[in-house]
């Protein structure tokens, strides 16, 4: 830990890289409206440069971990600071890269967008918290850049905010995030409890405070400090509720689907590649904290929530919808690969997802961009996100459907790909995990392999619905009309269909050991069985392609069909579980009512008691004014009136008479002498 | 020999006659009577009880004293009723009343 030195460069460079996006949001309110996009891909354009250059510093070098004094409570010193490892600069590179790449296509995809110079800002300000979020060093400080990153999704899911449920779905992105939020606050207040610290390397690091921390005769001791050992299980289970709502898994993934009322480059960048991730990067990155309860649970909720989301996501109409369901899907794969202690596969998955699963959704803008194009110059109204309503858009648009079918691929994890890299190994190592385990533990790895079966079913159905087949809303002779996207934004899916291919992560297409990227991490523990390495690929892959076959069949052949079979399966799967159904009757409605119950007594007992209060008091004054009037006011005036007659009475011996008063004198003395007489 | 008693009597009588005509007489003059009554009730007294003073004869000193006192305070008195006269033209003692407030 040493102190911050000006001349030590690298810590500097990223903070450079993470600070310069900001610039398009603090200056870009000022620019014209309309205008911004130059300034704001030149300062994301060198914020990648940058971090690329730190990439080939610190990868698989020394991190490096540097740090500023920052303020003091009590004998408390905080410090912020920048850590640089392996995990920070590669999501630098992945966060800055994706970002240069969403913004050249939003360039052209946001063009004629009156509000274009707001968006910049936006996607400035989010690019800029993701970065911070990655190189710091501190809890406190991840926590707040983690709040700024929802906030910045929330601007720009709300972005078109005339529209009601786009809105709706960034206060709806907002409040779950919210409740994420107050779980990693949670965790972060019960370690600094325990540990007076919130630096990262002292805590996680090798040899740091939660490694030394011991757990015996029921308490957890550090140090000095005690607690009981519930609240290791405790601050685990609330971080990682942080990263459930941030990465939208079982039971906080609604407010994804949702999210998708923002614009398609937006979900892209912020709802695929990047800021769900940062759940999966919040697990990564303090993992020595989660004792084996919680990654129980984290399985579970990881496998669970991959198998819900391809299950939607079979049945879903809208196509970003899909994709929606499909990240939440793979996000669960992810949380599951870090609950069996795949890290490294965790990471890497995270790393191919992020490029396949941006160029799905750039490709699916781009279609829905020329459908919007063509519905609005033929004024021909139809939902331009539906994909029943689009078909044989494969000769019109090659650029989208080479970019589809490749992320597709990537995204089953078909051979050469990418994603057979990440996503085999993820399996491999469930089953070796599961080889471990007993029970129910046992079916897991299953679990995963059906849902992977699953993606390969909705990928291909949404693919050949959309290219495939004939045209279902544009008549024949008009599709001719439909051509690529503008030349930048095919470049970019272009650049994104290599990231998919395997040769950018390893030169062995069918291993993912040889990764660089995987070789990069601290590897798992978990006993190798090599039985696997061969028959589960082989097992998956046979699947998918079955799968394929499947719905090229009933989609593109039209062959065993019989779609309109609305069974309970299918409308359980299009209402997505009812998930939104339960969560408003269990949460919304029993709010309203508790609402409802409080406002009724409010209105009577609150209101009832402040009102025969209020009458109460007035009757009292009454009473109190009648006091005063009578008896107060009586008692003085009667004492004025006594005074009155007194005066009045002895004013009458006043006459000015003298022989009256010699009379008087004379019975005074006459009385005084009988007095004397008498007594 | 005239017992004591009676002149007592007498003294008391006149003594009443006079406050009588002191306290009801509508005329300043007949108040004055009346005074003079008083004082003469008390000569008497004085003359009487001189009786048990030959020797020196204090009473009849003092009565001789207090007649002439009498006589200067009659004159006094008629030079006020001379004045009153003249001012409220008027010698009726209950109309000079601007002795009450």
């Amino acid at each position: 830990m040493e102190v911050l030195n000006l001349s030590e460069n690298r810590s500097l460079i990223a903070l450079l890289a993470a600070i310069l996006p900001l610039f398009s949001f603090v200056f870009l309110p000022a620019s014209k409206k309309g205008g911004g996009a130059n300034i704001a891909l030149s300062t994301i354009s060198l914020s990648f440069l940058l971090s690329l250059y730190l990439f080939f510093q610190i990868w698989n070098a020394t991190p490096e971990h540097q740090q500023l004094h920052w303020f003091l409570i009590g004998n408390v010193q905080f410090y912020a600071g920048i850590l640089l490892n392996n995990l920070t600069v590669l999501m630098m590179v992945l966060v800055s890269g994706i970002s240069v790449l969403v913004h050249i296509y939003s360039r052209e995809y946001m063009k004629n967008d009156p509000n274009i110079h707001r968006y910049w800002a936006y996607l400035g300000l989010f690019c800029f918290s993701m970065l911070g979020l990655v190189i710091s060093d501190s809890l406190l400080l991840i926590y707040i850049f983690w709040e700024l990153v929802g906030f910045s999704s929330y601007l720009l899911i709300g972005f078109w905010f005339s529209k009601h449920a786009a809105s709706q779905a960034a206060k709806k992105a907002f409040i779950i995030n919210r409740i994420g939020d107050l779980g990693f606050l949670s965790g972060i207040m019960i370690i600094y409890t325990q540990f007076h610290t919130l630096d990262l390397l002292e805590l996680f690091g090798e040899g740091g405070k939660i490694s030394t921390a011991i757990i015996r005769d029921g308490l957890w001791l550090s140090g000095s400090q005690q607690m009981p050992m519930q609240w290791l299980t405790i601050a685990g289970f609330a971080f990682f509720l942080g990263a459930v709502a941030k990465s939208a898994q079982f039971p906080l993934h609604t407010w994804l689907p949702d999210a998708m009322e923002g614009p398609t480059s937006v979900s892209s960048l912020i709802h695929a590649a990047t800021m769900v991730a940062a759940g999966v990067f919040l697990i990564a990155r303090i993992y020595p904290v989660f004792d084996p309860l919680v990654l129980d649970v984290m399985v579970w909720i990881g496998a669970f929530t991959a198998f819900m989301a391809a299950t939607i996501a079979l049945t879903q109409n809208d196509i970003k919808r899909i994709l929606a369901y499909s990240t939440i899907s793979q996000l669960g794969f992810m949380v599951m690969a870090l609950g069996i202690g795949a890290y490294s596969e965790s990471i890497f998955h995270l790393t191919t997802h992020a490029f396949f699963k941006c160029l799905l959704f750039l490709a699916a803008g781009s279609v829905i961009h020329q459908l919007h194009h063509y519905s609005v110059k033929n004024s021909h109204e139809f939902d331009y996100q539906d994909i029943r309503l689009m078909g044989g858009l494969r000769k019109r648009m090659p650029f989208a459907f080479w970019g589809m079918c490749l992320a597709s691929a990537a995204l089953v994890g078909l051979p050469l790909t990418s994603g057979f890299l990440s996503k085999d190994s993820i399996l491999i190592k469930a089953f070796e995990w599961a080889a471990t385990r007993n029970g129910v533990f046992t079916i897991l790895p299953w679990l995963m392999v059906l849902t992977s079966w699953l993606t390969a079913f909705y990928i291909f159905r949404l693919l050949f619905k959309v290219f495939f087949a004939e045209s279902r809303e544009i008549k024949e002779d008009k599709l001719v009309q439909i051509n690529d996207s503008p030349i930048q934004m095919s470049y970019v899916l272009l650049i994104l269909s290599f990231f998919c291919s395997f040769i950018v992560f390893s030169f062995n297409p069918i291993s993912s050991e040889a990764s660089w990227l995987w070789n990069g991490f601290e590897l798992s523990k978990i006993r190798e069985i090599s039985s696997y390495h061969w028959l589960l690929p082989l097992i998956l892959n046979s699947g998918s392609f079955a799968m394929i076959f499947f719905s090229y069949r009933i989609y593109v052949q039209g062959k065993w069909t019989n779609p309109r079979d609305r069974n309970l399966l299918y409308r359980f799967s299009k209402r997505e579980w009812y998930f939104n159904e339960i969560y408003n009757f269990l949460f919304i409605k029993s709010l309203e009512k508790l609402s409802l119950f409080t406002f009724q007594f409010d209105r009577t007992v609150i209101d009832g008691l402040v009102n025969r209060m209020a009458t109460l008091t007035k009757g009292i004054s009454l009473i109190i004014v009648w006091f005063d009037r009578t008896i107060i006011d009586g008692l003085v005036n009667a004492l004025g009136l006594l005074s009155g007659y007194i005066g009045r009475f002895f004013r009458n011996f006043q006459t000015g008479r003298l022989q009256q008063y010699l009379m008087t004198m004379l019975l005074v003395m006459l009385s005084f002498f009988i007095l004397s007489y008498l007594i | 020999m005239i017992p004591l008693s009676h002149f007592m009597l007498i003294s008391a009588g006149l003594f009443c006659i006079g406050l009588y005509a002191v306290l009801t007489k509508r005329n300043a003059i007949q108040v004055l009577i009346g005074i003079e009554f008083m004082i003469n009730a008390a000569v008497l007294n004085f003359v009487a009880f001189g009786r048990y003073d030959k020797i020196s004869g204090g009473g009849q000193m003092f009565a001789l004293f207090a007649i002439v006192l009498a006589a200067a305070g009659v004159a006094v008195a008629l030079a006020i009723i001379l004045n009153v006269y003249k001012y409220f033209k008027s010698i009726d003692p209950t109309k000079t009343n601007t002795l009450k407030d």
